[in-house]
């Protein structure tokens, strides 16, 4: 079994953390298991996976006691293999006026920027969560030859579709915004638009393939 | 429709915000002081969701171009309408070309504009609430600036009424939050026991705050979902109240959690003001939520005998 934390955030938020700093593939899709299964039980407003938790925002304040009771037992029951998340491919152009930082990149570790390309684009990753804007998903987990921390000051402006990697995470920013993290390429798909009911092409637990253009900098 | 002559520091229109899209990275926005907002639509007999006019700080001036009913609730900005002081809290008949103006005052922040019949907008992801951040929801997604027109129904004049609005307070009560222990738990009586001063820096996306004592501390945590009225405390020791405008998740410690009936008060809270905090359980929370639902339902009752004595 698992060691985790269940509790009441303020009112009516409901928490399951699981006590580790980061989580293993099958927990992972346990925890996108029991995202599918809260939103069954239609008494949750709001359902929010992020880094090791999950927390359900009930539509009333009444009887949180109980639900949290439920949903320590859904986690218990919950198989990972329940979870069948949707896979994207993402075309994505490497270096250039986009990828601004893919020189640096390659020389803070000692790789070529082909290098970096192909340890990017070669493996696929999960979206752990989104956050910091809407459709802004965090991808993990980069390779640990591609980890580097964020830029010591971050840019005011980083223009929407930059791919960009920080740490043990790779992100496409889904509109313009300021960012820290260092950007590699940029992809032309649409990743979030506002006048869609489902107006996130990412859902917490997809799988995102990067695919490098041809005109990608190698 | 309604001529924003000068948008002023910051107007936006706002509902009860936007639920079902945090999970995709969407913040909640809405209005800051919700029962101010239902108190203005039920002066109107709107529905308490109906979108209203959210008014920061005020120095903002409107033209109605149609005949209506209009009210401002929240803290008094100085209203004057064609020149006349408005009372806050209260319902009034305008003719077109009737030109609206706030000022500013200096123990309260934002008012509520509400015209009968709601404005005339597109609805976003479920909301008409201005997203300031994404840039969606609301008129085109920004706040209002000189020129916006938003189109309203023409409605004949109701007479002139007013309500008791609960007072606001800077004694704000909180729930003990998830990671008192994490950062050690004499940090909490800190922040109980003393005074804090709220800063310049506060918006809608959050309230900054500073006090005497140090409670500063080396702890973060895996990012997890948060919401209005979280208190985070960053390691520099001064804490964040979370507003609707927040990230939908964020790294630092959680040592609090303001109830959901006093966020109200957060919303008045002008830079350089001070305010302190209560733990209370959340029993008492619930009842505090369940007595404001108690005000505006009788709210309901008294205008709905009003207006049918005066037909």
């Amino acid at each position: 079994m698992t060691n985790n934390k269940t509790y009441i955030l303020g009112e009516r938020a409901l928490v399951i953390e699981i006590a580790q700093s980061t989580l293993t593939p099958q927990q992972q899709n346990k925890l996108f298991a029991l995202h599918t299964w809260m939103r069954e039980q239609k008494v949750f407003i709001d359902i929010v996976p992020a880094k090791t938790t999950i927390t359900g925002y009930l539509m009333h304040s009444q009887d949180p006691e109980f639900w949290l009771e439920q949903m320590q037992v859904a986690w218990e029951n919950i198989e990972p293999q329940e979870f069948k998340p949707t896979t994207h491919e993402i075309i994505t152009h490497y270096g250039g006026q986009y990828g601004p930082d893919l020189e640096e990149v390659a020389q803070l570790l000692t790789l070529s920027a082909a290098q970096v390309i192909e340890l990017h684009s070669s493996c696929t990753y999960q979206v752990k969560f989104l956050g910091f804007l809407p459709g802004f998903a965090y991808l993990g987990d980069l390779d640990k030859q591609l980890q580097l921390p964020r830029l010591a000051s971050p840019r005011t402006h980083v223009p929407k579709g930059s791919v960009a990697i920080a740490e043990d995470l790779t992100a496409i920013y889904p509109s313009e915004s300021p960012g820290g993290w260092r950007l590699i390429g940029h992809t032309s798909t649409n990743l979030f638009d506002h006048q869609l009911d489902t107006p996130s092409i990412f859902q917490p637990g997809d799988i995102v393939k990067f695919i490098p253009s041809k005109e990608s900098a190698c | 429709m309604l001529k924003t002559l000068k948008g002023g520091i910051q107007a936006c229109v706002q509902d009860l915000g936007r639920s079902g899209y945090r999970h995709l990275g969407v913040s909640q926005a809405g209005v800051l002081d919700p029962l101010a907002m239902q108190y203005a639509n039920t002066l109107l007999h709107n529905p308490e969701y109906t979108s209203v006019i959210e008014i920061t700080v005020g120095l903002c001036q409107f033209e109605f171009l149609l005949d209506t009913n209009f009210s401002i609730t929240g803290a008094d900005l100085g209203a004057k309408l064609n020149g006349q002081n408005l009372d806050s809290n209260w319902r009034y008949a305008v003719k077109a070309g009737d030109i609206l103006s706030f000022s500013s005052s200096k123990d309260g922040l934002r008012a509520y504009l509400a015209v009968q019949g709601g404005f005339q907008l597109d609805a976003v992801l479920n909301s008409y609430s201005t997203d300031l951040q994404a840039g969606f929801g609301g008129l085109a997604g920004h706040q209002l600036k000189d020129g916006d027109v938003l189109s309203y129904e023409s409605f004949p004049p109701l007479s002139k009424v007013g309500a008791a609005l609960p007072k606001y307070n800077n004694r704000i009560r909180v729930l003990e939050g998830p990671h008192c222990e994490l950062i050690g738990s004499s940090k909490l009586q800190t922040f109980i026991a003393q005074q804090w001063q709220v800063l310049p820096q506060s918006n809608r996306m959050g309230v900054r705050l500073e006090g005497e004592q140090d409670l500063s501390h080396t702890q973060s945590i895996p990012s997890q979902a948060v919401m209005p009225g979280i208190i985070q405390l960053p390691p520099n020791g001064k804490p964040i109240i979370l507003g609707n405008d927040c990230q939908t998740t964020g790294g630092y410690p959680i040592i609090a959690q303001v109830i959901e009936a006093d966020l109200r008060h957060l919303s008045q809270l002008v830079a350089g003001q001070s305010c302190t905090f209560e733990l209370v359980t959340r029993e008492e929370a619930k009842q505090a939520t369940e007595l404001q639902a108690k005000h505006l339902a009788q709210l309901k009752i008294a205008i709905n005998n009003n207006d049918k004595n005066t037909k």
